[in-house]
């Protein structure tokens, strides 16, 4: 599980994040609405470890984390995926989830053996490459596939570290109609007991796939409710004036 | 990705064949060339580790070396230790100087990395240099070689001490393939391919590069102990910044990520520079020529070009579809990252 | 140890003296590379050259000041040469690229300098107007000495006059910040580069000529005053002015005074503050962008 106490982030004088607080339980699917500028990415890299807050606590699993590193967080079981895909981009499919695994099982200061030829490693990358439906192409160069494919190895390669926190930022950014549905698809099928936070834009995801919604507006939590409370909200809907009527 | 290909084993092969070829059939002066080409292999390929793989382009790599002479000089000349003991110590002493730069550069990337390098590669030639024990710019003379006279090896004699570098430089190579292909070199490529990504997935980044500098400083330290062996004198010439400019201009020259090219670089610098050094006292100015137009022609080196040739007429031929469960998860031709 | 404060004036004269040197060698090279993001390493042969044309100049004309003012211009020269024959073509090539390129372009300058003017080391003599000694406040300091503190000073103030008061130094600065919105903005970023890669290398070419009665003058002085250079950059941080000061004023003062207090560990202490500044500030002091 996962929970924000207060988080307050300043630069200067831009207060981006403002006295932000929820709690998501073992299992939850939370999405963060809010329109541009609400300080989502902020408030996303507060939580992933990139940022320091200026007032306020991040726990993961009952730990205060606040303190800690990008890394420190990510072997306490919290995964990220990013907007822009960060790949290893030179290197081929099964080689970027490879060093995610190795990584995540310790395996990545052998000295004697090699993680790619390794057949725990490999199964466990064929596992990782399954749930994103990659299996087909592990061997290809990550700048030689589809733009949709790297959207899913973006996926894959934090679901390799078997995290008990997944935050994901706009996962479907740039992703185009046809593989939006897989996406819906793909997170129907993330493990039950993994504890998934999304930042998106896009209201159908955040209907079809969360079981809960906060909303963001101006840096501060303005709503939170589960889908159909938010589709009710007036509040929400005025915050969405106009795009709203069209997923009534 | 390191892969030991079978290009890079027939180049290799090759390198040592006519190496040892050399050193049998010529004169002294031939085999001493033939040492100081083994020696700047023995670095070259160390460097290449950190700077082909590990992205990490030092310009220390020539006082690391120095400091591997030094220790082995000032152990058998100043303490009177036992060469093979100060060998081992040597080695080790280099790697400790070269984690400790890694550990402490691991935070700086790009142009602040090269010149945070060459600073600390400044900082063991000037200790040097002011040294009184260890002879100030005067060096140590007196250095003895290995004694392997047990094995009824002689290593004073010219020839034996040549094969013997050239297995040393051998040796260099395998440990440096080994560490490249194993879970850890693989690490290191990724943190040079995606650095931010390996710390979102949990890996503490400047460990494992300090530790990866560390290995290519004790390799690079083994190659300055035999150099120190070689001449049986140290000086602070072998740590001028300008030697590791050498260092990373033979790897280029050689060629960058291929782990092989900077052994052939290295090899084709020696003799050209004692060819061109013959015939004109300003091989600087050839030196330099020869690098430019390296970088301006692609930037691959020598080796490194015909290795990109032949293997995009080797990915132009289609193959046989194989079994998805056979299908690999890596790709068989070398492609540095 | 002595105590009478005219001794630690003096000190103070020779860290600041040391410091405008580097400030003038490294505030073209900082500057370069904020603006062209390209590293030339072969600055320091520039500042070489500065001081084997000062001496060649003074030497054939009788007068140092020849030597002043043939330096930059010929140092300006042949810096417009090299970026039109090799660097316009690298600014995009990355750090390591760039590093190698201008590494080559050292080895061929050491030697063209052996070329041209031999292997032993040149001195020349101070302009007759500031040979000498000058006493003030009971300190006795070599005037010429001082006329280095004064130019630095004045190149100081009158580049951080064209970069706060006027068009020019607005643009050089948006062009560091943010070169492709610069241009957007219509400003002529490629004439602005050329502009300061000039008075760079000019002001390279003047350190020379005007350390040279100082120093003299041998084909390693280049490579030697590279490494404090470097330094003064990273520390003070890379593309401003005010971190080639402060780098400047930093470094020149630790040579100084560590010199003299610390004599065992002197050499050494630029290398200290330099890992400091690596570890807990990785970027430098005062980069011109945070």
């Amino acid at each position: 599980m996962l929970e924000a106490r207060g988080l307050n982030k300043a630069f200067g004088s831009l207060t981006v994040t403002k006295d932000v607080s929820f709690a998501l339980q073992k299992g939850e699917r939370r999405v963060v609405l809010g329109p541009n500028g609400a300080g989502k990415t902020t408030l996303f890299n507060l939580l992933a470890g990139e940022l320091k807050p200026s007032s306020g606590a991040v726990i993961m699993n009952g730990e205060d984390i606040t303190a800690l590193s990008v890394a420190a967080r990510a072997r306490r079981g919290m995964a990220r995926s990013y907007q822009k895909n960060n790949l290893f981009g030179s290197l081929t499919i099964g080689e970027n989830l490879a060093l995610a695994v190795a990584t995540a099982t310790g395996a990545a200061g052998w000295l004697a053996r090699d993680t790619l030829a390794d057949p725990a490693i490999r199964e466990a990358v064929r596992d990782a490459a399954g749930k994103v439906g990659l299996t087909e192409v592990l061997g290809a160069r990550v700048d030689a596939v589809s733009y949709g494919m790297r959207r899913q190895l973006e996926v894959g390669i934090a679901l390799s570290t078997r995290p008990s926190v997944l935050l994901m930022d706009e996962p479907t950014s740039g992703v185009g109609p046809g593989m939006i549905q897989a996406f819906h698809a793909l997170l129907h099928t993330l493990p039950r007991d993994l504890t998934v936070l999304i930042i998106e834009h896009d209201m159908d995801l955040a209907f079809d796939v969360a079981d809960r919604i906060t909303v963001l507006n101006y840096g501060e939590v303005v709503f939170e409710g589960t889908p159909e409370e938010t589709r009710a909200s007036d509040l929400v809907r005025e915050i969405y004036l106009g795009e709203w009527d069209a997923h009534a | 990705m390191f892969h030991q290909t079978l290009i890079k084993s027939i180049a290799l092969i090759i390198l040592v064949a006519v190496g040892i070829a050399y050193t049998l059939t010529t004169g002294y002066f031939g085999k001493e060339l033939v040492i100081e080409a083994a020696t700047l292999a023995m670095v070259a390929i160390s460097l290449d580790l950190i700077a082909g793989f590990g992205g990490m382009i030092s310009l220390c790599h020539g006082a690391i070396f120095g400091v591997g002479a030094y220790t082995y000089a000032a152990l058998t000349v100043l303490y009177g230790i036992d060469p093979i003991a100060a060998f081992a110590v040597a080695i080790v002493a280099s790697g400790v100087f070269g984690f400790a730069v890694g550990a402490v550069t691991s935070r700086t990337h790009g142009i602040f990395f090269i010149m945070a390098t060459l600073a600390f590669g400044q900082m063991a030639y000037v200790t040097a240099f002011e040294s009184r024990t260890l002879g100030g710019d005067d060096g140590l003379a007196g250095v003895p070689r290995l004694d392997f006279s047990a094995l009824g090896i002689d290593f004073n004699d010219s020839t034996q001490f040549a094969l013997f570098a050239i297995a040393l430089a051998v040796l260099v190579y395998v440990i440096a393939a080994f560490v490249l292909r194993s879970g850890f070199g693989r690490t290191l490529v990724g943190i040079h391919v995606n650095e931010a990504r390996m710390r979102a997935v949990g890996l503490t980044v400047w460990s494992y590069k300090a530790a990866a500098f560390g290995i290519s400083g004790a390799l690079a330290g083994l190659g300055g102990a035999i150099a120190a062996q070689q001449t049986m004198f140290v000086s602070p010439e072998l740590m001028v910044w300008m030697v590791s400019g050498t260092v990373l201009m033979v790897v280029i020259f050689g060629g960058l990520g291929t782990l092989v090219g900077p052994a052939i670089g290295a090899v084709v610098w020696v003799f050209l520079k004692h060819e061109i050094s013959s015939a004109t006292p300003y091989w600087h100015i050839v030196a330099g020529a020869v690098l430019i137009l390296t970088i301006v022609a692609g930037g691959r080196g020598l080796y490194g070009q015909i290795e990109h040739m032949i293997e995009t007429r080797r990915a132009k031929t289609p193959k046989a579809p194989s079994a998805p469960s056979a299908a690999p998860i890596g790709q068989e031709s070398e492609t540095h990252a | 140890m002595v105590s009478d404060w005219t001794f630690w004036a003096a000190q103070t004269l020779n860290g600041l003296q040391l410091s405008m040197l580097l400030f003038l060698l490294s505030v073209g090279l900082t500057v370069i590379f904020g603006l062209l993001h390209f590293v030339n390493l072969a600055h320091g042969a520039l500042y070489a050259l500065g001081a084997y044309v000062g001496i060649s100049a003074a030497a054939a004309t009788g007068s140092y000041w020849a030597g002043f003012a043939a330096a930059p211009v010929v140092v300006a020269l042949t810096g417009i040469l090299l970026y039109l024959g090799l660097m316009k073509r690298m600014r995009r090539a990355g750090p390591m690229n760039q590093v190698l390129v201008t590494l080559g372009l050292i080895f061929v300058f050491v030697d063209v300098f052996r070329l041209l003017w031999g292997d032993l080391a040149i001195g020349t003599s101070e302009p007759t107007l500031f040979t000498g000694r000058t006493e003030a406040f009971g300190i006795v300091y070599p005037t010429y000495r001082l006329f280095i503190i004064a130019l630095g000073a004045i190149v100081m103030a009158a580049l951080a006059l064209v970069l706060s008061r006027t068009q020019l130094g607005a643009m050089i600065r948006a062009g560091v910040d943010n070169d492709e919105m610069a241009a957007c903005l219509g400003v002529n970023v490629e004439r602005i580069f050329f502009i300061v890669f000039c008075v760079g290398c000019a002001l390279a070419g003047l350190a020379g000529a005007v350390a040279a009665p100082v120093f003299s003058a041998h084909p390693d002085m280049g490579t030697e005053i590279l490494i404090s250079t470097l330094i003064v950059v990273v520390v003070g941080g890379m593309g401003s002015l005010r971190g080639a000061i402060a780098g400047s004023f930093l470094v020149g003062f630790a040579q100084t005074f560590g010199a003299v207090l610390v004599p065992e560990i002197a050499s050494l202490l630029i290398y200290i503050l330099l890992a400091g500044i690596l570890v807990f500030r990785p970027t430098g002091l005062f980069p011109a962008r945070a």
